[in-house]
Parts: C-alpha cells; structure tokens; sequence
C-alpha cells in the first residue's frame, strides 16, 4: 500500500514541487527590491505618498492572503471599468508579489529608520549624494540589520506557497490531498510535511550564511 | 580669509538658537568656539558644514558664498556650486560617524572616489600618505569597531582631509578621549593648521581651548560675547 501511495505521490509532488518553488523564487525575487522602494516611499516627506503607501499595506497586511488570492482571480474582473481576468498564473503571482511586498516593505521601513541619523549626516558633508548614500552606506547596513526578519518571512513564504490550491493550482500540498483521496490514507501528508522541513532546512542554512556574511562588522 | 561669516542666525521655530553671529578665519589659524551646552556652537557648526540652513547672514568659504542675504531673504548657492563650495569645509563628528561596514582605506577612498575628483590610484596613494602621517599604518583592513576612540578619531580627521578641505571644524573633539590620545589629537591638529588648513574647535574643554588655540570666541545666550 505504501508502495502504491509513493509511486504515485513522487511524480505528482515533483510537478507540484516546481510550483511551490516557482512562486517562492518570483516572489522573492521581485517582492525584495520592490519592497525596497516601497519603504522609501512610506518613509516620504509627501504625505500623501505616505499615506497611501501606508495604505496599501494595511490593506495587505490587514486581509488574508487567501482573500487576495480569491479577490485578484474570482473579483478583480467584477470591479466596474476594469473588465479584465487575469490568468490563474498571474493572479498567483500578482498576490504573492503584493502582500509580500507589503511585509517586506515595513521590515526595511524599520531597517531604514534603525540606521544612525550621523551616517546620512557624514555622508551628506563627504557630498556623497542622495542615493550613492543610500546604496552605498545606508542599505548595506539595512540589510544587515533586517536578516533576521526577512529570514522569518522567507520561511513564511515557503509555507504559503501552499495557498495556492484555492485557485486550483497544484502546489506539493495538494500532490499530497489528491494521493490521500485516492488511497484514503493520511501518509502522502506525512511525506509533504517532511518535504517542507527539509526545504525550510535548506533555507535556514542559506539565511544563516547571508546573516553571517554581514557579520563581519558590529 | 578663508572663512568669512556675516550676521548670521538660527531658530528652530520660536527658539532662537544665535543670532547676528559675525567672525572670520584665517587660512592656518586655530579658532575654538567655547561656550556652555545649548548655546548654539554645534547649531553653528552644522550650519557651516551645511548640515542646517541658516535663516539670515552670510557664509563666505574661500571667495565663494555658501548662502548670502538678499532682499532680507537669505539664498543657498545653485546646487553644483554648492557641492563644490561644501567640500572646503570638512567636519569631523563628535561620534565620529564613520561607516561601519567600510573599512579604513574605503572610509577614506568612499567621498574622493565618488566625486572623481583624481584618479583612482591618486587618491589611494593621498590615502596612504594621510594613514601614514596620522599614524595609522597597518589599520587600513580594520573595521570602525576594531579601532580605539582615538584611532576613530583621527580615521575621521584623515576622511575629512581627503577631500583637501580649506577648512576642518571638530564638533568637541576632546569628549570621549583619555590625556594621552587627546595630546596626539591636539598635535594633528596644530600640524593641519601648519599646512594652511583654518581649523574650527567647537567645545566646552576650556584646558583642551587653553592648549591649542590661537583665537577664542565665546558663546553665551546665542551671541559672541568674547572674540
């Protein structure tokens, strides 16, 4: 019997392995340096910048990101003068990339504001400029200290990926509920729940190397 | 005159910080600016180093006017004009404010490199020299945190020197350093003026002022009182 439930469960796990670390790759990928620019302008002087930066992310941070997931594929074409439906891809994408982007966004918002006023002010009498002091002396810092966090949400991340099946997408998690509807037996789950420690492993190890890379500073 | 500045004040709001402030240096020449805490000496210094807008008077650095009055509205140099007109006058912090993630050399190569100003291997030699001459051979691998408040100290000085400033302000140089060190400092700094640089000291250390100035100016309740 378990035998049965492997040989189907392997090749099935492996496509939907590719979509769980499809969306965690994209996501990451553009929500970080999206999220970036976002902090920038939630810390604007313009407030009205601010305020609806500040907006959107209450928004993402206020709703599930099953709800955003529903509302961008289901909802979004209803809304009157839009008309158009994304693609299941895109409305996955689209989700991801937006709420993330919003955690993301208030970690570095934090990240920015813990950077020592001095470090702009010596930058700004060493007439480094606007944003050669910001690539260059403030964001390394940054990034130093928002690791840990950013480190919490990637593991996060991978764990959500898994909200992907409300829109009929199969991700490894809903590999394993199709082979334990087919042989009624609870293992396929067992099998994924360990496909997911090992990835959040791997993730560890890898956020632990980048943290220590800054490490070399205080 | 390196340093030329005219009726020059500052509020923040309603709290007056100084006012009709008017002194000059000259090129070489060791100026400390003494007076009790709160009464505007940092607030004077920022606004030279251009850190803070003054509201009324004018800033004159080597013929070029930082800000200058006009029809009772006080106007900033264009922006190019003023990067140029910001790099003669160096400021050295009183926390030092070097980059923590840069080493020595990339603490002093950052500001040179940046603004093109020589080539590459010049500014890296001139960096060599100034490490050289302040005493810090051997720390161009180190990192801020590995160094002693003295060592920072004078990474800052030499930061500040690479952009061949006219002139160098020290916001309370002697705060955070033990006799020995704040000799070495005091020596680098008669050994700046020697060159031609107008130095600035601003600071409450009136034994620190007895020792190293040429020209005192005292602040009191944000006027000079003593010049």
């Amino acid at each position: 019997m378990e035998a049965k439930v492997l040989k189907m469960l392997i090749p099935m796990a492996l496509d939907g392995l590719k979509a769980t670390i499809g969306v965690f790759a994209l996501t990451l990928i553009v929500s970080i340096p999206l999220s970036i620019a976002v902090a920038k302008l939630r810390i604007s002087k313009n407030k009205i910048i601010s305020n609806i930066i500040g907006m959107y992310i209450y928004v993402m941070r206020g709703t599930p990101l099953l709800l955003q997931l529903m509302f961008i594929f289901f909802g979004y074409y209803r809304v009157p003068v839009i008309g158009y439906a994304f693609s299941r891809e895109q409305a996955i994408f689209i989700a991801f990339i937006l709420n993330y982007t919003a955690y993301f966004a208030e970690i570095f918002r934090g990240g920015i504001n813990s950077v020592d006023v001095g470090q702009y002010e010596a930058s700004q009498v060493l007439e480094l400029g606007k944003s050669h002091t910001f690539m260059r002396i403030i964001l390394p810092q940054v990034i130093k200290n928002v690791m840990p966090s950013i480190g919490n949400e990637v593991i996060t991340l991978i764990k959500d990926t898994s909200l992907i099946y409300i829109l009929g997408a199969g991700d490894i998690l809903k590999a394993a509920k199709s082979v334990s509807n087919a042989y009624a037996a609870f293992s396929p789950y067992i099998y994924i729940g360990f496909v997911y420690l090992v990835i959040t492993a791997v993730l560890t190890k890898i956020l632990g190397k980048i943290e220590n890379k800054y490490n070399y500073y205080r | 005159m390196v340093l030329s500045v005219e009726n020059l004040s500052k509020s923040f709001g309603k709290n007056k910080v100084f006012s009709d402030i008017s002194f000059s240096v000259n090129r070489g020449e060791i100026v400390c600016i003494r007076g009790k805490s709160g009464e505007g000496k940092t607030t004077l210094l920022r606004c030279l180093t251009g850190l803070e807008d003054a509201d009324k008077g004018s800033i004159i650095i080597n013929d070029m006017f930082l800000c200058k009055e006009e029809n009772s509205h006080i106007k900033y140099a264009q922006k190019a004009e003023l990067v140029a007109i910001r790099q003669e006058i160096g400021l050295v912090f009183q926390s030092f404010n070097l980059f923590p993630h840069m080493n020595v050399m990339e603490n002093l190569l950052e500001a040179p490199t940046f603004l093109k100003k020589e080539a590459a291997e010049t500014i890296r030699k001139r960096a060599e020299v100034l490490l050289k001459r302040l005493e810090l051979e051997g720390k161009e691998d180190s990192y801020p945190f590995q160094l002693s408040g003295g060592q920072k100290q004078r990474v800052a000085i030499a930061r500040a020197c690479m952009l061949n400033p006219s002139v160098l302000c020290f916001d309370e140089p002697t705060s955070a350093l033990d006799e020995q060190t704040r000799a070495q400092i005091s020596k680098i700094i008669r050994d700046l003026a020697s060159q031609g640089i107008a130095i600035i000291i601003v600071t409450h250390d009136n034994a620190f002022v007895d020792e190293i100035a040429q020209r005192i100016i005292t602040m009191k309740d944000g006027f000079i009182t003593v010049d």
